[in-house]
């Protein structure tokens, strides 16, 4: 019972941070209709800014952090600008930005493998092999620091989301793209935002990434394949279900991977995946879409 | 024939090559001489033995090529025809290389035997996972796709029956050296022709009527009384078929079986991109797009080697395509009224 307990508070604190990758996807899906798969690329492309910001300048993560999540949201509104416009009415429009995402996705996973080889990285911060205890609980400092950061971070995008004139018009846009331009939401300008916010929470995501697991360029794959089953399963464009997804999920895998063993504990999302997809295809908090 | 224009919008140009068509009999009688003669070129290459001093490596560029002209032509019937694009397909690919390889391994089958049967399993598998993934539409559908990918793979990797992520080895066929590639060569032939010839016919056929209608409005085309759920999932199993077949030849062809080499994510990327580059929802475009890659691809490595670069011209030629050219060489050419005859298969 003890040993359950405990694989819950690890995949609970894991799932904090889960829950802050899959924000930002669900978030790019809810306003445009964008399925980012470049968007756990993008996360490492964060996680090597903080692990040579850490490496070379003995910067720690969490003071880099603030410092991606704005390069990459620099960086994302370009991208949105540079790309989308062009796309936008096409009759085909989702097809497009799913196969343009997956163009980028490899554009990064090259040139990361040119640039810093294929050799597993991870950051090592003094807290990173920490823990302390609670009662007979284990705690990672780590972990504990990640899902923090990501709750504040959740939290920030909530009140953004919900207090402010530019969140109203995101919301609305996620809502009805075409209501929301009828009532005078500058479409392109909530776009723009929101690719940039999509990528600055990916930035923060790798962020955390860097000191909690190791990882190398190609590795993106399975990160984005975990993200999209887990917010397939909440409802796609649904922040609410990526974060109670990015949870359950997070606690199933580390049972997986507690009682199986950590190779199939991938597993758990694919499966999750399938099985909603037979029971509830649009997922636990989802709206049925037409594309 | 209309000249190019050098100024002035091309678009008004469409119309005009409606009145310059060819009469379509003969038009049709055309074609089929242009592709007797590519098919006759195709067969006697292997006779040019004697004459050429890079024989197998030739013979071997032909196997690759014809491969990725099955795996596109399969690929297409979904993602060109029906709209729904899958990027996990190199799974059957993969599945059908292991159902042989085991074959092969366990029963002393020779692949070449079992092709066939391997493209019947995993036709069988592509039903299956059709009639779970295709619950969903658009981008549900893409990630569940990519999900069945990296779950196969992670069974794959995990899975001691089929030496995990070691692979399997498998026996070398039992042929001279010099002829090593030519049954190798033939058989990738007679699945590419049999890949080509089921997306000509259903392109033709009333089920290609309604995967194309699927692909311009679903809904719709529900509402007109298609039943779009079975055409749907029994497109997704008709193209799951040749990459079966095809993945076993290739895995004997390597004679080892890897699942970095059948079941990672780029060798999806590859035929999306072929597809793309060629045309998608044409029966040329495929062919194309699968030749012109290979032979850029080669080009790229013999000059430059084998480098992470190429993945990254892989994403921008893909981007770039999308952004100018959507349509691919074929849709392109034919919107243009600049398509040779040759090139028309549809």
């Amino acid at each position: 019972m003890r040993g359950l307990v405990q694989v819950v508070i690890l995949g609970l604190l894991l799932g904090g941070v889960y829950a802050l990758m899959a924000s930002g996807l669900t978030l790019l899906f809810g306003v445009m209709r964008v399925v980012n798969l470049a968007h756990a690329a993008f996360m490492l492309v964060a996680a090597y800014m903080a692990f040579f910001a850490f490496d070379r300048l003995d910067i720690d993560p969490f003071v880099s952090l603030p410092a991606i999540m704005v390069v990459m949201f620099l960086g994302g509104a370009a991208l949105y600008r540079l790309l989308f416009p062009r796309i936008e009415g096409s009759p085909r429009y989702g097809e497009m930005t799913v196969l343009m995402t997956f163009g980028l996705a490899f554009i990064a996973e090259g040139l990361m493998s040119f640039f810093f080889t294929g050799t597993f990285r991870t950051a090592s911060p003094s807290y990173a092999t920490e823990a302390f205890r609670v009662g007979s609980f284990f705690i990672p400092t780590a972990q504990l620091y990640a899902s923090g950061a990501s709750v504040v971070l959740l939290v920030g995008l909530w009140a953004f989301l919900n207090f402010t004139r530019t969140g109203y018009g995101v919301r609305a846009t996620m809502q009805n793209r075409t209501a929301a331009q009828i009532v005078g939401v500058d479409v392109r300008r909530v776009s723009t935002i929101s690719f940039g916010i999509g990528m600055a929470l990916a930035g923060a995501s790798g962020a955390l990434i860097s000191f909690l697991f190791p990882f190398f360029p190609a590795r993106h794959w399975q990160w984005i394949a975990i993200l999209l089953s887990l917010i397939v399963l909440g409802g796609l464009g649904s922040l609410k279900g990526a974060v109670i997804g990015a949870l359950i999920l997070a606690v199933a895998s580390s049972l997986v991977t507690d009682y199986v063993g950590s190779a199939w504990s991938p597993m758990t999302f694919f499966l999750a995946l399938f099985l909603i997809l037979l029971v509830r295809p649009q997922g636990l908090f989802g709206k049925e879409h037409r594309i | 024939m209309v000249k190019p224009q050098v100024s002035g919008p091309p678009e008004l140009e469409g119309p005009m090559v409606e009145f310059t068509e060819v009469d379509p009999s003969t038009d049709r009688r055309g074609r089929m001489v242009f592709a007797a003669m590519v098919l006759l070129v195709l067969l006697l290459i292997p006779a040019l033995q004697p004459f050429v001093g890079f024989y197998s490596y030739m013979l071997q560029l032909g196997i690759v090529a014809l491969m990725w002209v099955a795996m596109t032509s399969s690929w297409n019937i979904l993602g060109g025809y029906t709209g729904y694009i899958s990027l996990g397909h190199n799974l059957f690919f993969g599945l059908g290389g292991y159902t042989a390889g085991l074959l092969l391994v366990h029963y002393g089958l020779s692949p070449f035997a079992t092709a066939l049967l391997a493209g019947v399993v995993t036709m069988f598998i592509g039903l299956v996972a059709g009639l779970i993934t295709l619950r969903t539409r658009g981008p549900a559908f893409i990630i569940s796709t990519i999900a069945l990918l990296l779950m196969t793979s992670l069974i794959m990797d995990n899975w001691d029956l089929v030496g995990g992520s070691n692979g399997m080895d498998l026996p070398l066929p039992d042929i001279p050296l010099t002829w090593l590639k030519v049954p190798f060569y033939y058989a990738m032939l007679v699945a590419a022709v049999g890949a080509v010839l089921l997306g000509y016919r259903v392109q033709h056929s009333k089920l290609g009527l309604a995967l194309r209608a699927i692909a311009q409005d679903e809904t719709k085309a529900e509402v007109a009384g298609i039943d779009t759920r079975r055409l749907k999932v029994l497109a997704f199993a008709l193209s799951a078929y040749f990459p079966g077949v095809v993945g076993a030849i290739w895995g004997y062809n390597l004679t080892y079986l890897r699942p970095t080499i059948f079941f990672i994510i780029g060798v999806a990327a590859q035929m999306v991109l072929m597809v793309v580059i060629g045309g998608r929802g044409t029966v040329a475009g495929p062919v194309i797009g699968a030749a012109l890659v290979v032979a850029l691809n080669e080009i790229a490595i013999t000059q430059f080697g084998s480098t992470e670069l190429n993945i990254v011209v892989t994403g921008v030629i893909l981007i770039v395509v999308l952004l100018f050219f959507p349509l691919g060489i074929i849709g392109t050419l034919r919107e243009k009224g600049k398509l040779p005859a040759v090139l028309d298969w549809d």
